[in-house]
């Protein structure tokens, strides 16, 4: 049972911010990624959990104990490094015992655990050899390996698998979920690669500039993003912002993005749940896939022209453009043949989400 | 004439070889004039041209090691007899092997002085390489206030000639009671590799990733015992490197050890010129003192190559 709790966590490197008065509550064995651009303090953050870097305000709970004055090795948490970190002048087999050799145990106990954590990441056949003869993969096991065989409370990655390529990151991505669902430690996992923390989190915090952003589910986070950095921050390809303006209609509510000559047709709710914002700074976010388009006219669907379109394989991204805004739409593979095409589109009101400018903050519409 | 160098490679790489081996043969004349010379008999080591084919002979190290007096006459041949065959080669040269009352050979003072001259270097070298290491960690690793001033002010030590402050450090050494001594020689020496030793190990500290210390410290272990256990290895190569050259250098020191020992403590580089002496002086002698003297800096180089060629390409950090 080991829960890390930060109250107001606050850091400076000189007179520079790094963390800003930082609240986070992580449960046992809870999977949390900590996202955000390089920069925005979550390593930072990490290390300050790790006992690597000093706080300057606040406090950092592991079990309700506040550990910001207990050294690294006393508060008996286990870190995997981006650069893995092998001690090159030992074997794999004392790598992964090293830390082991911290706890006075006996040779024969060592060994054991040892051997039991090298079964586990499969690594058995690795131990003579040492960390150079070893592959990006497998170099990351062996790093996995001595963070687990002490059972720590609890486990910190930096950025564990950016170093490696693109097809060894997804398999090792697997593996780490695999393992963290087998051993079921409480995990920090930091990453500024989004799809990592949407695949890995149980709740995915996100950072910028040392400021919380949002802390929620991949999918709350996805689909209800807080505000504009994170709505633009998470997915990919990125989420439709433009300055709008929703006016009223017969019917219904319309929304007009980059001065085109008619908006956007939204159920009338949207005006009252906008709640007096309907003139003032306003942007709509719609993502990708919430740009509906088609060959034919139809009521609600506005005339575009199209473009240029992005293969992507399974589905197309297809530029639109409305007014003076390009407009991003996710297609079916094809759906578009090419640049210049007319079209018709609509925003999937469901799908939309409303932004303050000036603020950035989401007014958290749900139509 | 026919074209020497072709652009081939073949032509370039002949090129090469014939260019390298012309180096080292400059670069080895001189030794070999001196390890040759160590063995000639005296009456060759002068002749124009020098003699390159002769016998080999140890009597200059006889005489290198012992005291010896002139024969006014040739040894009688019962001395012959009676002498061992390294004592006869002495008598060859016209000279005899001086022995004390209970007619125990007398040694030279070469022995001594190439202790000495160990002790000094040795000492020294560990004592330089250990500081420097430390204070090159610190550097390294820490906020230390005024880090570019204090690193130059290391360097500055090294910018005036050692020979400017010989005489103030003689006079200073003289009011102590450090002059002719071990420990005085010692105190210089260090003194005098240590900056050099913290910048060369400065260098060599920043290349060693403090992941490792800090993957170590997440482990378990106090920051000492990252250091020693984590820092150390990583850094064996650098600590042999700076050893080779402050030993190459305390070992060769000459102007102060010649102003500030004499005799209890005087080291091999401003005993063995002193040979030369009054008289014919015996090139044989200097040259096997000489001799003996390049050794140790040659077997503690040899000893270390393979930490000085290992180089820092070993690690398993992914940048």
């Amino acid at each position: 049972m080991t829960q890390i709790e930060l109250r107001g966590v606050q850091k400076f490197f000189g007179a520079v911010q790094v963390i800003k008065d930082l609240n986070l509550k992580i449960d046992d064995n809870e999977f949390i990624v900590l996202l955000g651009q390089s920069g925005c303090g979550k390593t930072t953050t990490l290390r300050a959990i790790a006992g690597l870097e000093t706080i300057d305000g606040g406090d950092i709970l592991i079990d309700g104990k506040p550990v910001q004055h207990l050294k690294a090795a006393d508060r008996d948490i286990a870190m995997v490094f981006q650069s893995f970190s092998l001690y090159p002048h030992m074997s794999v087999y004392e790598n992964v015992a090293f830390p082991l050799r911290a706890t006075r145990k006996s040779k024969a106990e060592i060994d054991q655990e040892v051997r039991s954590v090298a079964k586990t990441l499969q690594i058995t056949d690795l131990l003579a050899k040492k960390p150079s003869a070893l592959s990006g993969g497998d170099m990351q096991r062996v790093a996995i390996g001595r963070a687990l065989v002490r059972r720590p409370k609890a486990m910190l990655m930096d950025e564990p698998i950016g170093a490696l390529d693109a097809k060894l990151r997804e398999e090792m991505r697997a593996e780490i979920k695999r393992l963290h669902i087998k051993q079921g430690s409480t995990t920090i996992y930091v990453t500024h690669d989004q799809i990592e923390a949407m695949s890995l989190a149980d709740r995915i915090v996100i950072m910028h500039e040392g400021v919380l952003q949002q802390v929620g589910s991949p999918d709350e986070v996805y689909s209800h993003p807080a505000n504009l950095f994170v709505a633009q921050f998470v997915g990919s390809p990125v989420m439709n912002v433009a300055d709008a303006s929703v006016a009223e209609t017969a019917s219904s509510a319309s929304v007009t993005v980059g001065g085109a000559a008619a908006g956007f047709e939204f159920p009338r709710a949207l005006l009252s749940k906008l709640n007096g914002h309907a003139g003032g700074q306003l942007a709509l976010g719609i993502r990708p896939e919430g740009v509906l388009v088609r060959h034919e006219a139809a009521e609600g669907f506005l005339p575009v022209e199209t473009q240029i379109v992005e293969p992507l394989g399974s589905f197309d991204i297809v530029d639109l453009m409305v007014g003076t805004k390009m407009l991003r739409a996710r297609t079916k593979s094809g759906f578009v043949g090419g640049p210049g095409e007319k079209v018709f589109a609509r925003i999937d009101p469901t799908q939309a989400h409303f932004f303050d400018t000036a603020s950035g903050k989401s007014l958290e519409v749900r139509l | 004439m026919a074209a020497v160098r072709t652009s081939s490679e073949i032509g370039f790489n002949r090129v090469a070889i014939v260019a390298v081996l012309l180096v080292t043969i400059i670069f080895l004349a001189p030794i070999y004039w001196i390890a040759s010379t160590a063995f000639k008999p005296r009456n060759l080591a002068t002749t124009i041209p020098p003699t390159v084919v002769f016998q080999p002979e140890i009597s200059p190290f006889v005489k290198l090691f012992t005291k010896r007096s002139q024969l006014r006459n040739p040894a009688s041949p019962e001395e012959y007899a009676a002498a061992p065959w390294w004592e006869r080669v002495v008598f060859d040269g016209g000279e005899k092997i001086v022995r004390d009352g209970k007619g125990q050979v007398q040694w030279s003072g070469y022995p001594s002085r190439f202790m000495n001259s160990l002790i000094v270097a040795i000492t020294s070298t560990v004592l330089a390489v250990g500081m420097g290491t430390f204070t090159a960690y610190g550097f390294s690793r820490f906020k230390v206030k005024g880090e570019a001033d204090l690193l130059f002010f290391i360097l500055s030590t090294r910018m005036l000639p050692p020979v400017v402050v010989a005489i103030p450090m003689f006079l200073m050494y003289r009011a102590v009671g450090l002059n002719d001594s071990h420990l005085g020689l010692i105190i210089l020496y260090t003194a005098f590799n240590l900056s050099f030793s913290v910048w060369l190990m400065k260098g060599f500290m920043d290349e060693i990733p403090k992941e490792y210390e800090e993957a170590a410290l997440v482990d378990g272990y106090t920051r000492m015992e990252a250091f020693f256990k984590i820092v150390l290895p990583e850094a064996a190569t650098g600590i042999a490197a700076t050893a080779v050259f402050c030993f190459i250098t305390a070992w060769n020191e000459y102007a102060f050890a010649l102003i500030m020992t004499s005799r209890r403590a005087q080291t091999a580089p401003p005993f063995i010129p002193s040979q030369v002496g009054s008289g014919l002086p015996d090139w044989t002698v200097i040259a096997a003192g000489t001799f003996l003297f390049l050794l140790p800096v040659a077997i503690f180089t040899f000893l270390l190559r393979n930490h000085l060629l290992r180089g820092m390409s070993f690690g398993a950090i992914r940048k």
